[in-house]
Parts: C-alpha cells; structure tokens; sequence
C-alpha cells in the first residue's frame, strides 16, 4: 500500500523536482528553450490524450485549439493591453469554447466520420486566421512581447517555471478528474455508448465536456506558446504538425499522463535525436531488440496474432537497416516517426509507457489500491414494496421499420414487484418492444406510463433516469474496465461533489461511498473477488451476472432482462434464477424476456406471448403453455407429438 | 460577359471536382465492403503518379504506364489493407484510422527521398491547348479527365455487376454475415475492395498529373476535398459522389471568383461539417438502425 | 531510464567542443527540407563551395596563422518553431563566429531575436521580405548584430513597379501566395505603385495557396478588370500554375513578379507557357565573366547537377560568404562582435560573383534600413525565362556587369 503509494507519487515528485531544478544548473538558453516547448506540450498532448486515449475518437483538430488559443493570448496583449494571467485565461476560454462548438455537432458522429469534421475544422481554422488579415495580420504573423505576469515581468528561467507549474496544475487536475465518476465515464463510453446512455451517463454529454476540456487545455498550451514563440503565423498549425501531436500521444501511451508526458518528450527531442547518428543507431536497435522480445513472448503465449509479433520487428528491422544505408537521416524524419509509431500501434497498443508501466508494477511487484469493504444491501437498496400496482404501462404502442411492423398495436401492464415474462418465437418483436420501452428506439405510436407518468420516449438516457435499467441480449460491458468499475460508472445517488472540487481532489469520499455500494451489488451477484478482474476477462457466466449489477446499481424501479439465460450452462442458469429470486425480493419489478421455458415458469408471475408483432396471449406460465395459438407460433403446424404442453426444455429459437 | 465568366468559373470547377469525386469513389469502394477508408488515400494518388512518371522516363509507351501505374496502385492498395486495416477490422477497432495516417506519412517520407521534393511536370500526348466552346475555354486535357474518370468508374460498377468476383463484392457490402454464411470470404473481398480502390487512385493521380504535375504534396489538397465529397454525398452513395463533386469543384471556383480566392477552401470545410452535423449519413446515404 | 535519456540529450545538447582557437565556426540554416528546400539547399551549397574554396586555400588569415571555416549546418524545415529553437541552440554557443541562412521571413522573424539578444552577427540570404529587417527599425534597435544579403523586396518590387511604368500598363492584377512572402510582397508593391507616382490601377487583388493548382478564378478576375500586365509574388509550383493557367484562358499579358520566378520548379513545371516572365535577379546563371564561369562550373561539378535549383539563393550563399570571411580578415578575430564591427566597415572590397562588394554595410541607424542591407537598385538586374533558362532581360544590364567584372 505504501510501496503503491511510494512508487506512484514518488515519481512523480521527483520528476517534477528535477524539471524545476535542471534550469538551475544548466544556464544554457537552447536547453531552457526545450524544457520550456517540454512543459507546454506536455499540456498540449495531455489535452488531446482526452480524446484521442480517453474518448477514443480519432481527434484531427487538435492543433488548431492550440492556434487558437495562441492567437487568443497575442491578440488580448496586443489589441488589449493585457497582462499575461488574463490573457493565458482567454486562451483557456477560447479553447473551451471552440472545443464545445466543433463538439456539439461533431461528436454524434464517430470513427472517420468524427475525424474528418474535425480535420476540417482544423483546415478551416487556418483558412480563417489566414484571411482575417484585419486581426489577425494574416500570413504576415502576429508579433507580441511577452507581458507581465501580475506585475512582474518574466525573464526566460521565470516563464519556464510558470509553464512548469501550470503543466504540473494540468498533470493534477487531469489525475483528480480521472480518478473520479467522469474518467470511469469516459473509458466506459468507448467500449458501449449504448450502454453508458443506458446506465444514465450521459454519453453525449460526457463526451462533449471531455472535449471541450482537452481543447481548453490546447488553449491553454496555445497561450504559453505564444509568449514562448512571441511569434505567431496561421501556417504554423496546420495537419503536419496535428500529425506529430497525434503520433506523440499513440507512440507516449494513450490513456496515460506519463505517456502524454513522455510524447512530449519526444516531439521535442525528435530532431536532436535524428541529427545524433550514433544516438539514433542505438534508439534504432534498442527498438528492434524490444520488438523481437515482445514478439517472441506474445508469439509463445499466444497473446496475439502472428502480423502483431512479426510486423514490428520488420518495421524496426527495416529501420535498422534503413539507419546503416541512408546518407542523411534527417531527410527521412518523417518515415522514421512512421515506422517507429507502426510498431507501437501494432505491437505495444498500450504505447511505450503503457508497456513501461507494466512492466514497472510486475517487476516492483506493487499491488493495486484497497478496496472499500462491502456496504450493507438494505442500506443500498430501498425496502422492499410490493403492492402489485401497474407500475408500467404501455398502451396502443407502435414500431414500424419501413414497412416492417415489428410492435403493431401492444397494449400491456406491469405491475410493482412481479417478474413479467416476455416470449416469443424469434422475429416476433420482443427486442424490438424493449428497445422502444427502454429509449433506444422512438415509438411510431402509442403511449408508455411508469408509476403513471409518461415515460420518456427515444432516449436512453432519459428512460433511465425515470427509474428503467436494462441488460442486453448480446453483451454490453466495458470489456475495458474493472468488474467493480463496470458497477461504478452505474452508480446512482453517489456522486454529489460539485465538478469544481472534484478537480481540486476533493471527491475521495463520495469515491469511497462508490466503491463500498459497488462492491454490495457485486457480492450480490457472487463477484466479490473478481472486482479488479477486466469485464472481458470473466467466463460469460460471470459477465451476464455483471451487467445485471451493473443494472442494479441504477436502483431501477423496473429491472428489463434481455435473454440473461441465452447460452448459460446448466449450473449458472440455476444460480440465475436464484439471483432473480433475490432481486425480486427486494422489490424491484422485472420484465424478464427469455427462451428457456423452465426459467419462465419458475419465475414468472405473468407472461405475455408475443407473435409478428402482437400480444397472442397473456396469463401465468402454466396457462400460456398451453395455449393452441403459442404452440403453433414455436412450432407452426400443431402436430400430434407435440400438442402436449410445453415443458422442460429450451424452446426452439433460431 | 458576367455569364460567360460564370459558365467558364463553373466548368473548370466542376472538372476539377470529377477528380476529387474519383478519389472519393475510391473512398466508397473500400467502405462499402468494410465501413473503412484509407486516410493515406492521398498519398496512394502521389505514389502511383510517381511510379507512372518513372515508367514514362524509362522510356515505356503511355498505354504500358498506365497499366503499370494501375497495378502499382492496386499492390499498394493491398498494402494498405494487410498493414493498417486487416488487424484493426478484426479487433474491432478503429485502428486503421491512425495506421492508414501513418502508413501515409511512410509513403510520404519515400517519394520525398526517392523522387524528391520537386513537383515536376508529367509529360502527355494531349493537347494542353485550349479549345473555346461557347465562349468557354476548355482544353483536351481537361476533357481526357473527365472523359478518364468517368471510365474507370464505368468500368468498376461494370466489374461489380457482371463478374462473379464483383457479385461477391456486391453481396459483402449488402451483408458481411449473410455473404460469409454462403461461403463468400469477406477477408478477400475486403482485400479485392482495396486493390480496386487503390487502382482507382492511381487512375486519379494519372489523370489529373499533367494539370497539377507530380510532387509530394500534390494530392494533400485534392484529398480533402475528396474527404468532404464522400461524407457530403454520403460514404455509400455510389454515383452520388458525381453529383457532389461537380457541385463542390462549382461551388469552390464560385466562391474563389466572388468571396476571395482565399477562402476557396472554406465551402468545402463547411459544407463537411454542416453535412455531418445534420445529415451523418450524408445528402445520398442511408441512415442505420442501430441494433444491440 | 526515461529520465536518464532525457538528462543525457539534454547534456549532448549542452556540449560543447572546446573552443578551438583556429577554427571560425559558421552555421547555416534555412530550409534544407520541404517546400522552400530548392533555395535552402541552393543557399547552403553555394555557401559550403565558397567555403571549401577558403579552406582548401589554407583558411582566412589571420596575424600569423590561418583560420580554417567549421560549418554547422541546420535545418529549420520551413518551421518557425524549428527556426526558433535553432537561432536559442545557436545563441548559446559562446564560440560561434556567425550565422548565414534563413530563407522563410517568419522565421526571421521568430529566431533572429535570440542572436540579436546575444549579439552573434548574422547574414540573412536568401529570405527577401522586408519585415525581417524593418522588425528591428521598428523596434528602434540601436545596436544591430542582423545584416541582410539579398535584393529585399523593397526593391525587388519598386523594379516591378517600374518596369510595369516603362511599358505604359495603366491597369494590373496583382497575384500573391497566402504565405508571408507572398503578402508582403503585395502590401511592397502596392506601396510602390503608391510612390512611384499612383499611374496604376490596380483591377484584381488575388490570393492563392500553397498547393493551388487551378487559378482560374484569380486569373478571370484579373481578365474581367481588363489587366494589363500581373504582378505577382510566390513560388515556383504555384508560379507555374499561374502561367498555365494563363495560357489556358488565353491571356497573353506580361508576367512580372519576385525573384522567385527564377526558380527550377517554376521554369520546368511552366515549360513554354513560362517563356517571358520577368524577374529580378541578382545573378544569373550564364559564364559572362570568369568568376561567374568558375562559380557556374564549380557547383555544377561539387552537386553533379546541370542547372542550379536556384542560383540567385547559390551565389549570394556564396558571397555571403566571402564578405564574412573578409570581416573575420579585417577583425583579426573569429568573436563575433568584432566581426560585426567590421562588417559595418569592410575597408577592403569583395570580390564575389554577383559583384564586386565595396562597403556593402555601414554602421547601423534604426532610421535606414540600407545601413544593414547590402543590396541597392544597381546590384539587381531584370531576368527573363528564355526556353527554360534565366537569361538578361536587358542586353544593357549584361554588359555593364561584363564591364564592371574586368575594370
């Protein structure tokens, strides 16, 4: 614990110790000027590590933030006479901004689509500050002095430890805010927006304050720079130098500060380190060695594919026999940067301080933090009420695709405290009924009451907020958090520190409150002592029982399981079941919708049958097998053998 | 003469535009069968310039270049496809994104070093004088591209209808499951999308050489606009990146005449982030229904 | 380990060689790579020729022994964040005897005030915009370490300008890049038209980017102005889609612009429809004189080329040199504050291969920027595109230069 303690903070300390202290024996200006370019892309990449590690979005627009925050920042002191702590403020303001403004219409978009609006944007932000030449001053540049800061002006060793400090602000901030509810959200909303929505965090929402965040730090680093440089021209943010940022932040590590940091480094150092043949000949086989030892490993652990071991070591052997052949490296800068960051994409995912980090926790064997002991069930969950009132209603509801009615005309009720079972052969509208019913689609028609108020309709998010959680047929975890995470980012009713606090650290309590509540649901599912395992790690068994505390976390007033039986081994479906039992004995109403009959009968007080679309038939399970109409929509024609009830087994589904 | 300077602004804006409406078919071909594009498009087009300005100088007849510079566009394209798309396609990941940048970059950094940083020009046996139509000037060269793109996208759309191959790749796009079910291997198509895709940019790059000559960076511009076609029109839009093309290649040489030739990039931009802002799917695409 | 790397390259950057009493180290610097590469590495050859020469003749004299030229070489890419860290690395070497280089104005712009802080004299060649001097007259500097080697723009447009009188146009399009270069060349000549009496019209102001191939509606709007002639500030690529263009919409009026126009990549991609552009030059690649033949020939044979990519960058590189070398003569002395005194005050003149150098600079006065510029009108010739090489526009200006180089 201390170890942890020790080792995580100690080297941080002592980094930031030597930065400040390098200056102090190295009077050297070029030296000073590196460290100083270190610490403001150090600020740079940790904002764009927002989106491109911790969103996962392929973020092309970065540099402009920085353009923008820089002329921001020159424009105030020049135009307006500015000191420097209101102009370095406008840049962070102007980032912010801007970053909300491309984000709002920018991120209900993902993948290519995602980084050509920002990639345009980035474009169109030169274009803009080229042809404003009434403020801007165009391609002529815009000159400015540095300014005083609160009074006082800044020598070179000054301004140095001024971006340090607020590098080290940055570093801070970013480790307080990723500790908390909005990193987990973050990381959760890559691996399944649909679920994050589903889950009631926001992932629109989410994801535009997270860019608009990484921006403002692009700002930020855009004034710094500007009062570094004291020069500014358009041309100088364009795709070549967003290309860099991006590849420093893949090649440092995503999802990392100490990776952004170290990306820093390297952008920084990248042509002292061409220029250096001897220097860039060891870098070169340093590289090939690691490829070859990692490949080698994962090749005999199967951890990967053959093109993941095998494709590194080609581009760092090419890059070896490159560096022996090649006259003058630094003509090939750009190819060296690509083979070096093939490698990393391909072999080391992580990025090199991913792997460093991994290494470091296995080789120091440090131990992961505690975990705040299990909270009591009863004072987490809400007693028990089971007055069997409709608690969801749903009448004349409609769904058409095209000409496809896949809920034509379903008038049901739900009531407080009972497991209602859906069925259906295949095709027959049930996904589709609870995906109206839980907002990922919009009705066609119709209405829907919970407890007697309209439930929202077309949002997920909003669906869950009114008190509905779900789980999904085919699985819906973040594979990339924690079991105990995957329960945290649910959470509700935790999380009350106000953002600002949060950022300033001041979240450890409600953090503590999470975790024991967290770790509740998860003994309630039986998963107490895989809370640190990654959701893609469980068995499948493990993983249905998850997203069902994970749903339970929400505290819901309705509980809608989508198929938690579907390809369950015998011995977890008994365990299920009992699981079920317990959820309904505290109370909350479930809507369970499944294939295996003999669940259905044992636990559902209800069931409704659907077919093509619409309600066949209705009643206690022992009724509704036997229903002729039932028989015949699983079976088709009525045959002899099997005009006898249903029973026992799974009914057939294709 | 305000007219004529209109209809002269549209015609050699929308001539231009064919081109970057060729590369974005180029986009398509690889998207439909994948839902991936190859952010290095562009630097495909320059090699394969390049490549075909090497054969030129070797001495080689012009119908020879042009077969060769298309097969080195298609062994490029495949190149592509193993290095940066494949692994990510099966992670699940959007990897290819970043790995088809930096397979770029690696593309880019080559042909500084081996073709150098110059533009040079590309010899052609059409004319380059110009002819006036209507009181429009237009020259041969001009025609050969539109002529050019409009072949080659002919000829593909003909390749997917009436080739078994191309039946397959039809069948991919439509339904990756559904194909693989009926023994259809979609890691072949994919790769067979990427050959082509990589043939269409060498055409673009043949195409287009003798106007703009060959040099590192000569695709660097076109390849945005050829971004913001294909989202504009929409990534499976099929020939609707014609129609978008055209109307961005007018709209561009418009806004250069009448707003200031400095902002001439600026339509394109915008109409990329109005298009996605409120029509993700683009002005000829089909929207998804989302499934969990 | 991280930490160790970053502490040993900050040490390696740190390090210096010990000052070596006979050695004068000069680093260049420009754009060695990306677009503006032709007249960086022009620029830097033709400077590594001169000072080649100057060592394989024993070195500069200086008192008893000869001091032999060491060259750090830069690469700045065109970047003003690049060009910046370069000018800190080299004003923090206290043995550097001077810089000669920089051909992007923002970059002068961006650097320039680290050595100007520090005091390390420095020749700017080729970069012409006027704002990498005026910057310094603005500010009121008193004492200057920066000198430029180059016909700056200044005059390069009043030529134009002029030359646009002479020929009786009363009505032009002026074109520009978006670059720096380019809009200060615009703002220089429509100041120029301004002094030079106000007989132009000026009918289309037109902008275009670094990249832009199709000029159609810049050259259009020039054509429905009814211009005469177009001016033009930019480089090689562009230029040349400039004068294709103009061949396409059959606009058979004058090209005149920067030197810029001389540039290998604008004669060849403009092949026939380049024939005629007008420029000025400082030098131009023809064996007029023996020096100018020796100069031709010696690079030719060191680079293995047929054609200097852009000789004007090649031979002040080289003279640039020559004039510092003879400051270091005259100083005695490889510290670089004496080197600038002297160079405010070169007693003996220089024989280069543009001219014969007779007190190029003078001491500097932050209300005349000439003190510092070495180049006047009478240094600079008009240079025309004839079948794909620069030759004189003017038979006169041939044989003046002919004249001056044997008297």
């Amino acid at each position: 614990m201390l170890k942890r303690f020790l080792w995580l903070r100690g080297a941080e300390i002592f980094a930031w110790l030597l930065l400040a202290v390098v200056p102090l024996w190295v009077s050297n200006a070029y030296a000073l000027g590196l460290l100083t370019l270190l610490a403001i892309y150090g600020i740079l990449l940790i904002g764009l590590d927002v989106s491109v590690g911790y969103l996962g979005q392929v973020n092309l627009g970065h540099a402009a933030f920085l353009g923008l925050g820089a002329y921001a920042a020159g424009l105030c002191v020049t135009l307006l006479g500015w000191g420097m702590a209101g102009a370095l403020a406008m840049s962070v303001l102007v980032g912010l901004l801007f970053g909300g403004l491309l984000a709002l219409p920018a991120l209900r978009l993902a993948g290519p689509q995602f980084a050509l609006a920002t990639l345009s944007f980035s474009a169109l932000t030169t274009t803009v500050l080229n042809e404003w030449e009434a403020l801007t001053g165009g391609a002529q540049g815009l000159s400015l002095a540095r300014p005083p800061l609160f009074g006082a002006n800044l020598t070179a060793h000054g301004f140095y430890w001024l971006c340090l400090v607020l590098l080290g602000l940055v570093w801070w901030v970013m480790r307080n805010l990723l500790a908390s509810q909005w990193g987990r959200a973050f990381e959760a909303l890559r691996d399944s927006p649909i679920a994050c929505d589903a889950m009631g965090v926001g992932t629109y929402c989410h994801k535009v304050a997270g860019f608009a965040f990484g921006s403002a730090l692009g700002g930020l680093a855009g004034g710094l720079y500007a009062f570094n440089f004291q020069y500014l021209q358009p041309q100088s943010f364009t795709y070549e130098l967003m290309v860099i940022l991006l590849l420093g932040v893949v090649l440092g590590g995503r999802k990392s500060l100490w990776g952004a940091f170290f990306g820093a480094c390297l952008i920084v150092l990248l042509p002292n380190l061409l220029s250096n043949r001897l220097l860039f000949e060891m870098i070169a086989a340093a590289g090939l060695l690691i490829a070859v030892i990692a490949g080698a490993r994962a090749y005999r652990h199967k951890t990967q594919q053959i093109f993941q071991s095998l494709a590194p070591i080609f581009a760092m052997g090419l890059l070896v026999i490159g560096g022996l052949l090649v006259e003058n490296t630094e003509n090939w800068r750009k190819a060296i940067f690509a083979l070096m960051l093939f490698s990393v994409v391909v072999g080391l995912p992580d990025g090199v301080m991913g792997f460093v980090a991994k290494f470091l926790v296995r080789s120091l064997g440090i131990v992961p933090a505690r975990i705040e002991p299990a909270a009591r069930l009863d004072a987490v969950l809400s007693q028990p009420v089971s007055d069997a009132k409709p608690l969801l209603e749903l009448k004349n509801l409609r769904r058409y695709f095209g000409g496809v009615k896949a809920v034509d005309d379903i008038s049901l009720t739900v009531r407080t405290g009972q497991v209602h079972g859906l069925i259906g052969p295949n095709g027959s509208g049930k996904s589709t009924l609870v995906n109206v019913v839980s907002g990922l689609y919009a009705p066609t028609g119709g209405e829907m009451l919970l407890q007697g108020v309209a439930l929202p309709m077309g949002s997920l998010l909003k669906v869950s907020h009114a008190g509905v959680a779900r789980t999904f047929q085919n699985l819906q975890l973040f594979g990339e958090l924690s079991a105990i995470d995957n329960v945290m980012v649910a959470l509700k009713d935790v999380y009350r520190t106000p953002l600002g606090l949060l950022l300033l650290g001041l979240a450890a309590a409600d953090e503590r409150v999470a975790q024991a509540e967290a770790m509740a649901f998860l003994a309630l599912v039986g998963l107490q002592d895989e809370a640190r395992s990654l959701a893609k790690d469980l068995t499948y068994g493990a993983q249905r029982r998850l997203e069902i505390a994970r749903a339970l976390a929400r505290k819901p007033a309705l509980l809608i399981l989508d198929e938690p039986a579907a390809g369950l081994a015998k011995p977890d479906v008994q365990t299920l079941i009992v699981l079920i039992r317990t959820i309904q004995a505290r109370g909350i109403t479930i809507v369970l919708i499944e294939h295996h009959m003999d669940v259905v009968s044992e636990l559902c007080d209800v069931v409704t049958v659907l077919d093509g679309g619409k309600i066949i038939a209705e009643g206690s399970p022992e009724y509704v097998k036997r229903d002729s109409k039932v028989i015949k929509a699983y079976l088709g024609v009525v045959q002899e053998e099997f005009a006898e009830p249903l029973s026992g087994k799974e009914l057939p589904a294709c | 003469m305000n007219t004529q300077i209109i209809a002269q602004m549209v015609v050699s804006g929308a001539l231009m535009g064919l081109v970057y409406a060729l590369i974005a078919y180029g986009f398509q071909l690889t998207y439909a069968t994948s839902k991936s594009i190859n952010f290095g498009q562009g630097e495909l087009v320059m090699l394969s310039a390049f490549f075909s300005l090497t054969l030129l100088n070797f001495g080689a007849p012009y119908w020879l270049m042009i077969i060769g510079g298309l097969l080195f566009g298609a062994a490029l394209g495949l190149v592509v496809e193993r290095a940066a798309v494949r692994l990510a396609l099966q992670q699940k990941s959007e990897g290819w994104i970043l790995l088809s940048i930096i397979l770029g970059l690696l593309g880019f950094s080559a042909a500084e070093n081996i073709w150098g940083r110059d533009d040079r020009p590309f010899p052609t046996p059409i004319s380059a004088d110009a002819l006036h139509v209507f009181g429009i000037n237009i020259t041969p060269l001009e025609i050969s591209v539109a002529i050019g793109v409009f072949a080659v996208m002919g000829l593909v759309e003909l390749f997917k209808r009436k080739t078994l191959l191309g039946k397959a790749f039809e069948a991919v796009s439509a339904d990756r499951d559904a194909a693989e079910l009926m023994g259809i291997s979609a890691t072949r198509t994919i790769m067979l999308s990427y050959g082509l895709s990589g043939m269409v940019a060498a055409m673009a790059g043949i195409l287009i050489a003798p106007i703009t000559t060959v040099g590192p960076t000569m695709a660097s511009a076109l390849i945005l606009k050829a971004f913001a076609v294909a989202v504009v029109a929409g990534l499976d839009s099929g020939f609707g990146v014609v129609l978008i093309g055209i109307f961005l290649g007018a709209l561009e040489s418009l806004t250069s005449f009448y707003v200031g030739s400095g902002w001439r990039e600026a339509p394109g931009l915008i109409l990329l982030i109005l298009a996605l802002a409120l029509r993700p799917n683009g002005v000829f695409g089909k929207a998804a229904i989302v499934k969990v | 380990m991280k930490k160790m790397l970053l502490a040993s390259l900050l040490l390696g950057a740190f390090a210096q060689t010990a000052l070596a009493a006979d050695v004068v180290k000069i680093a260049l610097t420009g754009p060695f790579s990306g677009g503006s590469a032709p007249m960086g590495t022009s620029m830097r050859d033709g400077a590594k020729l001169a000072i080649s020469e100057i060592n394989l003749a024993g070195g500069i004299k200086v008192g008893s022994k000869k001091m032999k030229i060491e060259i750090i070489e830069r690469d700045d890419e065109g970047k003003n964040e690049r060009g910046a860290l370069i000018a800190q690395e080299l004003a923090s070497m206290d043995d550097l005897s001077g810089v000669i280089g920089t051909v992007n104005t923002g970059i002068a712009l961006s650097g320039d005030k680290h050595l100007q802080e520090k005091g390390i004299t420095k020749i700017i060649t080729p970069a012409a915009g006027s704002a990498s001097m005026t910057q310094w007259s603005k500010a009121g500097v008193k004492d200057l370490s920066i000198f430029r080697f180059a016909a700056h723009d200044g005059i390069q447009s009043a030529m134009v300008v002029e030359h646009a009188i002479n020929q009786k146009f009363n009505k032009v399009a002026i074109l520009h890049d978006a670059t720096n270069y380019g809009v200060s060349g615009r703002d220089d000549l429509l100041t120029q038209i301004k002094k030079q009496g106000n007989k132009i019209e000026v009918v289309a102001t037109e902008k275009f980017n670094i990249g832009d191939k199709d000029m159609t509606a810049q050259l259009l709007r020039a054509k429905a102005g009814g211009a005469q002639a177009i001016l033009i500030w930019g480089i090689g690529p562009e230029l040349a889609a400039v004068s294709n263009g103009m061949a396409k919409n059959a606009m058979k009026i004058p090209l005149v612009g920067g030197w810029t126009l001389s540039m290998s990549n604008y004669i060849d991609n403009a092949g026939k429809n380049g024939d005629g552009a007008l420029m000025p030059q400082t030098f131009i690649e023809e064996a007029i004189t023996p020096r100018t033949k020796s100069f031709i020939e010696g690079y030719h044979k060191a680079y293995n080329v047929t054609r200097i990519p852009s000789p004007v960058s090649a031979a002040q590189g080289y003279d640039a040199v020559y004039i510092f070398a003879a400051a270091v003569e005259q100083a005695q002395s490889g510290n670089t504050g004496k080197i600038k005194l002297a160079l405010e005050d070169l007693k003996k003149p220089v024989q280069g291969v543009i001219t014969t150098w007779q007190h190029p600079f003078s001491k500097w006065d932050p209300a005349n920027v000439e003190t510092h510029e070495a180049f006047r009108r009478s240094d600079t010739v008009m240079g025309m595109i004839s079948d794909g090489h620069v030759v004189f526009a003017n038979q006169a200006d041939r044989a003046r230069l002919i004249k001056n180089a044997t008297k």
